[in-house]
């Protein structure tokens, strides 16, 4: 069994979810320039609250599809009741509000009794049989399904912003507010829907890694940070490159931790090598891979 | 002139110097010496419990100062404070316990390697604008983080003790240990604040407002915003590693928790809470945060006792965050100039009373 090809699948498996996480907060940047630090709060509500119904007897997939319709709901009320108020105020009020608010969302996690404690799905029959061998590296029924998904809802999206009215007009709002307003476009609707969209997005992203590595507030919140070097290194306005950003990362932290590890002490650069590549994406080319050029020098 | 002194309602200045003097009224001077005397007996008032309390709030106003100069003043967002303080603390802790250095020349030391590493994460803002930079920050928190956790001569995380302090003959015991580093925090908090005073009566002070409201319009007027915003990040760490060293100094041992991510998300929460560039804020807001905090550690633990959480709910790591979370957002939605202007507002009432405008 070789390093390289088993490396190289185990970072698609982590990176197409990445990607799934990094697209939540990409829709939410892109229409409304809001860096969302809740989103890995949300992505735990998502995965808690399925959890929490199949404990309750509910059918696995049923349980995810209505986790994913509450975090739906859920970005629409963060939307309205915090952020549109912050319209127009400093970048650095609208980020402590949402840092604000992953602490709240924390702290109502741990009033229920999920907060501590680490759990784990009860895999449904149809995931738990044996997988399949890709380039003599086995995969679990969990971790195809888990990239299928993330893919099909990645591709579902792309689609609905490439194709349908609605998503059209989001395109219109983040390309140039002022002029999508003056065409008679609700931007308050439109920033609306995307808070909902990455909202879902989240949940699926929450149920997938769930399955995948079982669920700890922890471990599903520090998602929200990961998703800092996928989109510097996309682009922070740009969906392709959430996808391409979270694949690539989620590849090279398996890289470094496969070759890395054993050079540095104490091992575990998988934690820290995305940052590295953050800083060096910021230093060489802030605007990411495919992100709109914005930045000026001083 | 005013029937009297201390009556006084309006601005009686008839020469620059009495434009620049910091405690302009005898109101205002006659209140200082109180003040200065009530700080002076304060550990013969109050509880060891809640001295403890106001040496940690004095020691968070000391990094919350310096991350007013970044964010307040010079707009450049900073979610990586707590790894300067971090960096100031174990270089503290590094000079103490390897060179044999006095506390008063290693947490000084500590300062300035502080400030070197503060200037070099402070580089990406030449190029970096608002979002990126508080990303690289943040970055830079969490590589510092996994960087002390690896790094066996700094105990991989884990304590370092640090050693024990004798001044003018009076040793650092367990039974004066807080009224002890009160009277050492206080001068060095004191000193600070007047520091950043007076810095910010200077051309390069206010060439850092400049920048924050219009780096454009600042280098049209011939400052380089560039080296306004590397001076900022420098003075701003600089505070942040005297901080961490005091910190250190008075937890006797330097732990990478002290120093997290959580950390520098409480220190820009005190900043906010307190004011954004603002001084009398950078003490409001920790004084605050921190009375926060352990009056939700006291509500938990009652609430704890009544029983109404089910089995496995620790209402204690529920309620802080959930309070901590609360406030920031409120304040940020009802009063985004924090509670410096109410502070601001009760010293105007009183300047102006019996009038109301």
């Amino acid at each position: 069994m070789d390093l390289l090809p088993q490396l190289l699948l185990a970072g698609m498996v982590i990176g197409s979810i990445y990607a799934l996480a990094a697209l939540g907060f990409v829709l939410i940047y892109k229409s409304s320039r809001v860096i969302n630090f809740a989103h890995g709060q949300i992505i735990a509500t998502g995965a808690f609250l399925a959890f929490a119904l199949t404990q309750r007897g509910v059918n696995f997939w049923l349980a995810g599809l209505i986790a994913m319709l509450a975090t739906f709901l859920l970005g629409l009320l963060i939307e309205r009741v915090f952020l549109r108020r912050m319209v127009g105020e400093p970048i650095i009020a609208v980020i402590m509000v949402t840092i604000g608010l992953s602490s709240v969302i924390d702290g109502l996690i741990h009033l229920t009794p999920y907060g501590a404690g680490s759990f784990s799905f009860q895999t449904p029959a149809v995931l738990s049989g044996a997988g399949l061998e890709v380039f003599g590296t086995p995969l679990s029924r969990t971790q195809i399904a888990g990239v299928l998904a993330a893919l099909g809802l990645l591709g579902a999206l792309t689609y609905f912003f490439n194709r349908s009215t609605l998503g059209i007009t989001m395109r219109a709002v983040a390309d140039d507010q002022l002029a999508a307003m003056s065409v008679g476009t609700s931007v308050e609707r439109v920033f609306a829907l995307a808070w909902a969209a990455a909202g879902l997005t989240a949940a699926a992203a929450g149920v997938i890694l769930g399955l995948l590595s079982g669920l700890t507030l922890g471990g599903l919140a520090g998602i929200g940070l990961k998703v800092f070097p996928v989109v510097i290194l996309g682009g922070l306005d740009s969906v392709i490159g959430a996808i391409v950003g979270g694949m690539l990362i989620g590849i090279l932290e398996n890289l470094s931790a496969g070759y890395l590890d054993a050079i540095v002490p104490g091992g575990g650069t998988r934690d820290v090598f995305p940052f590295i590549v953050l800083i060096a994406v910021l230093l060489l080319r802030p605007y990411g891979l495919f992100g709109t050029k914005e930045i000026e020098r001083v | 002139m005013p029937a009297s002194r201390l009556t006084q309602t309006g601005n009686y200045r008839t020469r620059y110097t009495q434009d620049q003097t910091i405690f302009a009224t005898a109101a205002e001077q006659l209140s200082l010496i109180v003040f200065v005397l009530l700080l002076l007996t304060l550990p013969l008032l109050l509880p060891k419990t809640l001295l403890r309390d106001v040496n940690l709030i004095m020691i968070y106003a000391v990094a919350v100062i310096g991350l007013n100069v970044t964010t307040g003043y010079t707009g450049l967002i900073n979610i990586g404070q707590a790894a300067f303080m971090g960096v100031g603390a174990y270089a503290t802790a590094l000079a103490a316990t390897r060179l044999n250095l006095p506390f008063f020349l290693a947490i000084p030391l500590g300062g300035v390697v502080a400030a070197l590493i503060g200037t070099l994460v402070g580089l990406p803002s030449l190029r970096l604008k608002y979002l990126y930079l508080a990303i690289a920050t943040l970055a830079f928190q969490i590589i510092f983080e996994w960087t002390v956790g690896h790094l066996p001569v700094l105990q991989q995380g884990s304590a370092i003790s640090l050693p024990t302090v004798q001044v003018f003959g009076i040793r650092d015991t367990f039974l004066n240990h807080n009224a002890f580093w009160y009277y050492i925090i206080l001068p060095v908090l004191v000193l600070m604040a007047l520091l950043w005073r007076n810095v910010l009566r200077t051309r390069h002070g206010r060439a850092l407002i400049a920048v924050r409201d219009n780096d454009r319009a600042a280098a049209a007027m011939g400052i380089h915003p560039g080296t306004a915003k590397l001076t900022a990040f420098l003075l701003g760490s600089f505070y942040a590693g005297i901080a961490g060293g005091l910190f250190a100094y008075f937890q006797k041992a330097v732990v990478i928790e002290d120093y997290g991510l959580h950390v520098s998300v409480q220190l820009l929460a005190m900043a906010i809470v307190g004011g954004l560039g603002s001084l009398p804020g950078s003490f409001l807001g920790p004084l605050f945060i921190v009375a926060l905090d352990r009056s939700m550690e006291a509500l938990s633990g009652w609430l704890g006792a009544q029983n109404l959480f089910p089995e496995g709910v620790d209402v204690a790591t529920a309620l802080r965050p959930l309070a901590f979370g609360l406030t920031i957002m409120l304040f940020l939605m009802f009063e985004p100039r924090g509670l410096a202007n109410w502070w601001r507002l009760t010293r105007l009432y009183f300047k102006r009373w019996p009038y109301k405008f």
